[in-house]
């Protein structure tokens, strides 16, 4: 009776050990994996950061868009003056 | 010691191996983890803090744009009428019924860039009196893309050339006596000048004289004069004569 159990207990080892075994291959698969793709995410984010370095014309935008506005709405009194309405 | 029991030590051995291995790998693998974010996250940073001052930036462009497209659009709608969809809709297609839109107005778009030809456009605009515009202020465009020449041609007819009446002088639409169409209001006192040739306001028009005006005394040459006769009835004004530089002309001494 003693032996049997004892097998038992060899073969529920064994068994628990492939599992084991299974289970930290399926994470070490997955740990290895996420480096590269840090990588490439800090190159990307390198990339976007120097793309971004154009968002200072924005302000120039800016600029241009008020005279623009200006300018139109100017134009736009003198035509008002000028032309006569429907 | 049983054979049994050496396995499990054995078995029970091989496990705590295989997890020290595995764990340890792993534990590789997150210190390259961590160090690769390090890298990341300060490029992160960047990208937030460059991306920061955009949407007020972006918001300010906008309420510009949307403040010269209203100011732009009422212009529109103040000069051009029910023309001014179709204007809209010609310069940018499917935006006609949004600006209807808009402007909380109804009906239907008509796109004037492809029903008129540019010079038809824009002499229906120049004159509503005529009746190429008068037509299109009161409904529906009047003329098609194939014969809209032909109708900016009736509006002035050409007379026939004399040397070869099979041919017609083509007539500009000349502003005349009675023109079809005329920018001009017509004046409130014909024939008659409020002003004269130095820009002089003319009090009333002078009354026309039933007899030739008596010539003036000759009194000494054209510098001196002025005080003539001096006898017992007064004396009738004086007739306004030409002055040239020379003084009185001939006929009027």
């Amino acid at each position: 009776m003693a032996d049997a159990a004892l097998w038992l207990m060899v073969i529920v080892l064994i068994v628990a050990a492939l599992l084991l075994v299974k289970l930290l291959q399926r994470i070490l698969k997955a740990a290895t994996s996420i480096p590269p793709k840090i990588d490439a995410i800090a190159g990307v984010a390198a990339a976007a950061s120097r793309d971004l370095d154009a968002v200072a014309v924005l302000l120039t935008t800016q600029g241009y868009i008020g005279s623009i506005r200006n300018s139109v709405l100017d134009y736009g009194g003198s035509l008002n003056a000028a032309l006569p309405d429907y | 010691m049983e054979i049994q029991v050496a396995i499990i030590i054995l078995l029970i051995a091989a496990i705590i191996g295989a997890l020290a291995l595995f764990l340890i790998a792993t534990i590789l693998q997150l210190f390259k983890i961590n160090a690769g974010l390090s890298v990341v996250l300060p490029l992160v940073g960047q990208i937030v803090s460059k991306t920061g001052p955009v949407n007020p930036v972006v918001d300010d462009i906008n309420a510009n744009l949307v403040v010269t497209r209203d100011a732009l659009e009422n212009l529109m709608l103040k000069k051009g009428g029910p023309d001014s969809a179709g204007l809209v809709e010609s310069l940018f297609p499917g935006e006609g019924a949004k600006f209807l839109r808009r402007v909380n107005r109804s009906g239907k778009v008509v796109n004037v860039g492809t029903v008129y030809t540019r010079g038809v456009g824009i002499l229906a605009s120049l004159g509503r009196g005529a009746p190429i515009g008068a037509a299109h202020a009161k409904g529906a465009a009047v003329r098609d893309a194939q014969y809209s020449t032909t109708e900016v041609a009736k509006l002035y007819p050409a007379p026939p050339d004399r040397r070869n009446p099979n041919l017609n002088i083509p007539k500009a639409p000349v502003i005349g006596k009675d023109p079809v169409h005329s920018p001009y209001e017509p004046a409130l006192t014909p024939g008659a000048r409020t002003r004269d040739a130095t820009g002089k306001k003319i009090e009333a028009p002078p009354p026309a004289p039933e007899a030739p005006a008596p010539a003036p005394a000759a009194s000494g040459g054209g510098g001196g004069g002025g005080g003539g006769g001096g006898g017992g009835a007064a004396p009738a004004p004086p007739a306004l004569g030409r002055l040239s530089g020379k003084g009185l002309r001939p006929w009027e001494r």
